[in-house]
């Protein structure tokens, strides 16, 4: 490797960054007929996700079930009175953001307060809901009858990550802050099982963690003895753009709607919760009869995206193969034309091995849309991420495979008369397939692993689906293990599948003398 | 026949700083058999290997029926199909059945009909016994049949010119004998050959003029009685000598 084309790498590199750097907003989303609002449909009683379409629900966008909950509701009377068609989008809490700034979505309604950090980025309208924070604790603790936050002293107390009830245990004194937590879910899950004394939330998820469990219960603190939160953070608000055109619309709706309409709509919310698991009979087969639907639709599409991205990459990796030994021409514009192809081969193959495959889908997907108002689907955009990152690594696979192709093979071919394309594809590449079988099989089998870290995009895979259920049924090992099974009988099937292949391209052991004519 | 077919000016082939070849100059006509003899390392294969433009000539010229192979308009792919070559190594096509390694080609670069490809290539391994083996991969052959395979599937380009590198020089001594049949049995079809081999008794037979290299010139050059029975040149003598004390 030569200074030269080090420098050449870096200096494309970083081009590449400053394309992508201008945070240029997208507007166009505005004017359309629909309102995609984007949520987490797994805090409840906010939002929430359930099979079914009862009591109002709405489709989620792109993947399986329905979101439910206040701000479904009042998603669905904001889009009615604007005149425009609710879209849902379902995507994880750190997505929202950039989902919003770079034109995924138009609104985000998800029981987000408009901290100052968070204006600098986007726009919030008035006040939808009011809330106040409570700490969830368990019933049989020393903590459930505690009036005050001096009541917490020497307690083990956490919250969910990048909020403002996270900032807000600072104000318990001598209180023993635990790191903090993706999702209600798992923070019920560590209450219940000891791991935490409580964990600070509003009081529609106390009102709901009591109800779902009857093991825990949330303190109701007075004005005086209570956390000091300034408006801007109990106060939750609706997210659009910056300059958006919706908010004076959604401004108007909202001074419509009464407290006294929306405490109503909360009380509504909190009881058609869907039903957590009933306790009688087998966890597994009520695990299958609830969710087993979306469970399998989510290892259709980590299949479905696992096996296009690796025929796709492989394809890719032959065709890098072909080029990449090319035989030097004789005339040098073409021999110019040959390293040049090398050498993007070369870049491209460094660049996506040497990035994480889940940093190279926010930058398609996000990055693109915010840099270029590039708007692509999910699962499109998944597929491409997926078949040009394997394209990468199977473009060196396929290049051992060649490299172990003896050259008497490339020779005799040549020697007959076949062109270069001739070689490979008749002779070369048939062997060199047969020797990168082995390894070829590996990427397809970590491909079914790795989509799982298409979540960052919201793309409805098994390890999504997954997250999804056990947010709503709280059963984590259960859920999880019937998932870590699911994944294993896929890698496994695709193993003994491939073992199947090679035995054939290998071809019988013996062979049959033909009859002597 | 006097008609030269392959004409050698002034061939120059240096790899790195090593000079191979030094000023090659041959001229082979139409249905002849030229057999090159002489050292491992005096350049017979890679004058073989430049002639088939498997290696690209330092300078000098190689002429095709008059026509220069190395001239930009030049059709490699035709002259490579009409000069057939036959390796120490065989490189029969690993991946193909015995019968798919003559017909492939024929069918790639001749775009000859599938059906009539198969015929020739039957007819041809019929000729030199390999016909009960084709549906065997390369793997499961040994040299010498290997070795009779890759002269059918040079035979079934319909070739003027077959270059034949050491072909015998992999085998075990008593699968030699059947791969030299196969040769004989092609000598004097009209069919043009350059053998480079160590078979002296082969090439003394075969050969309507022997060649004999030498740090990378042609040393002596004559028909076999002159080259084997009375050489003008000390570095013939002493190489023959060796060969024949061998014997």
């Amino acid at each position: 490797m030569t200074h030269k084309y080090w420098l050449f790498m870096i200096a494309l590199l970083m081009t590449l960054g400053l394309a992508v750097a201008p945070g240029a907003t997208t507007h166009a989303a505005d004017n359309s007929t629909t309102l995609k609002v984007g949520m987490e449909a797994n805090n409840a009683p906010f939002n929430w996700t359930q099979t079914s379409k009862a009591n109002g629900a709405v489709k989620i966008d792109g993947a399986s079930g329905y979101a439910n909950g206040y701000d479904v509701q009042m998603a669905k009377q904001i889009a009615k009175q604007i005149g425009k068609r609710l879209v849902v989008v379902k995507m994880s809490w750190n997505g929202l953001q950039p989902a919003l700034t770079s034109g995924k979505i138009d609104a985000i309604i998800a029981g987000m307060s408009p901290t100052p950090e968070r204006r600098k980025a986007i726009d919030f309208t008035s006040t939808y809901y009011k809330t106040k924070l409570t700490i969830i604790v368990r019933k049989n603790s020393q903590y459930a009858k505690a009036t005050s936050l001096k009541d917490f002293k020497g307690a083990k107390i956490t919250a969910q990550l990048n909020t403002y009830e996270y900032d807000a245990i600072d104000q318990i004194q001598g209180v023993e802050k635990q790191s903090a937590m993706d999702d209600f879910s798992a923070m019920r899950v560590a209450l219940t099982s000891g791991v935490i004394d409580g964990y600070i939330g509003e009081i529609p998820e106390g009102i709901t963690a009591a109800t779902d469990n009857k093991a825990l219960s949330y303190i109701n603190f007075s004005q005086q003895n209570g956390f000091k939160v300034s408006a801007d953070e109990s106060d939750l608000a609706i997210g659009v753009r910056k300059g958006s055109t919706l908010t004076g619309g959604i401004n108007q709706e909202l001074a419509k709607i009464s407290q006294a309409k929306r405490n109503r709509l909360m009380k509504w919310a909190v009881a058609h919760l869907p039903a957590t698991s009933s306790e009688d009979g087998n966890w597994f087969t009520t695990l299958l009869k609830q969710y087993g639907g979306m469970l399998l639709q989510g290892a259709g599409m980590t299949l479905l995206i696992s096996l296009v991205g690796t025929v796709v990459g492989f394809l890719i990796g032959l065709l890098a193969g072909i080029i990449r030994t090319i035989p030097r021409p004789s005339t040098a514009g073409k021999r110019g034309l040959r390293a040049l192809a090398n050498w993007l081969i070369a870049i491209y193959i460094e660049v996506f091995r040497g990035t994480p495959m889940i940093v190279q889908a926010a930058v398609v997907y996000y990055g693109a849309a915010q840099a270029f108002g590039l708007n692509m689907n999910r699962t499109l955009a998944a597929l491409i991420i997926v078949s040009i990152n394997t394209g990468a690594y199977i473009s060196e696979i396929i290049r051992g495979g060649i490299t172990a192709v003896d050259a008497g093979q490339f020779e005799a071919a040549h020697a007959l008369g076949f062109t270069h394309l001739q070689t490979m594809l008749k002779v070369v590449l048939p062997q060199a397939i047969r020797n990168s079988l082995p390894a070829v099989t590996n990427e397809f089998i970590v491909n079914i692993k790795d989509t799982s870290v298409l979540s960052v995009i919201s793309v409805s895979e098994l390890f999504f689906s997954a997250e999804t259920v056990a947010g709503q049924n709280f059963q984590f090992f259960h859920t999880y293990l019937v998932v870590s099974g699911m994944y294993l009988i896929m890698t496994f099937a695709i193993s003994r599948l491939f073992r199947l292949v090679e035995k054939h391209m290998a071809g019988p052991i013996s062979y049959n003398l033909a009859e002597n004519h | 026949m006097t008609e030269p077919i392959i004409e050698v000016q002034n061939l120059k082939k240096v790899f790195g700083d090593h000079e191979v070849l030094t000023d090659i100059n041959l001229t082979v006509n139409a249905g002849e058999i030229v057999s090159i003899i002489g050292r491992s390392g005096s350049g017979k294969s890679t004058l073989l290997r430049n002639i088939n433009l498997l290696e690209q000539p330092t300078s000098g010229d190689i002429l095709f029926h008059g026509n220069s192979v190395l001239a930009p308009d030049f059709d490699i792919t035709h002259y490579r199909a009409k000069a057939g070559m036959v390796f120490q190594s065989f490189n029969l096509f690993n991946n193909l059945t015995v019968l798919e390694n003559v017909v492939t080609p024929q069918v790639t670069v001749l775009k000859r009909d599938p059906a009539e490809a198969k015929q020739h290539a039957l007819e041809l391994l019929n000729t030199v016994n390999m016909d009960p083996f084709i549906n065997a991969k390369p793997d499961q052959l040994s040299g010498g049949q290997k070795q009779r395979v890759a002269i059918a599937r040079a035979e079934a380009m319909d070739p003027e010119v077959l270059l034949f590198d050491e072909p015998t020089s992999a085998l075990d001594p008593e699968m030699v004998d059947d791969v030299l049949a196969a040769m004989s049995n092609l000598a004097h079809t009209g069919l043009t050959m350059i053998i480079v081999t160590h078979e002296m008794a082969f090439a003394r037979d075969i050969s309507d003029r022997v060649v004999f290299m030498n740090d990378g010139v042609i040393a002596e050059e004559g028909t076999p009685e002159q080259i084997f029975n009375a050489p003008h040149e000390e570095v013939t003598q002493a190489f023959l000598k060796r060969y024949l004390n061998r014997a």
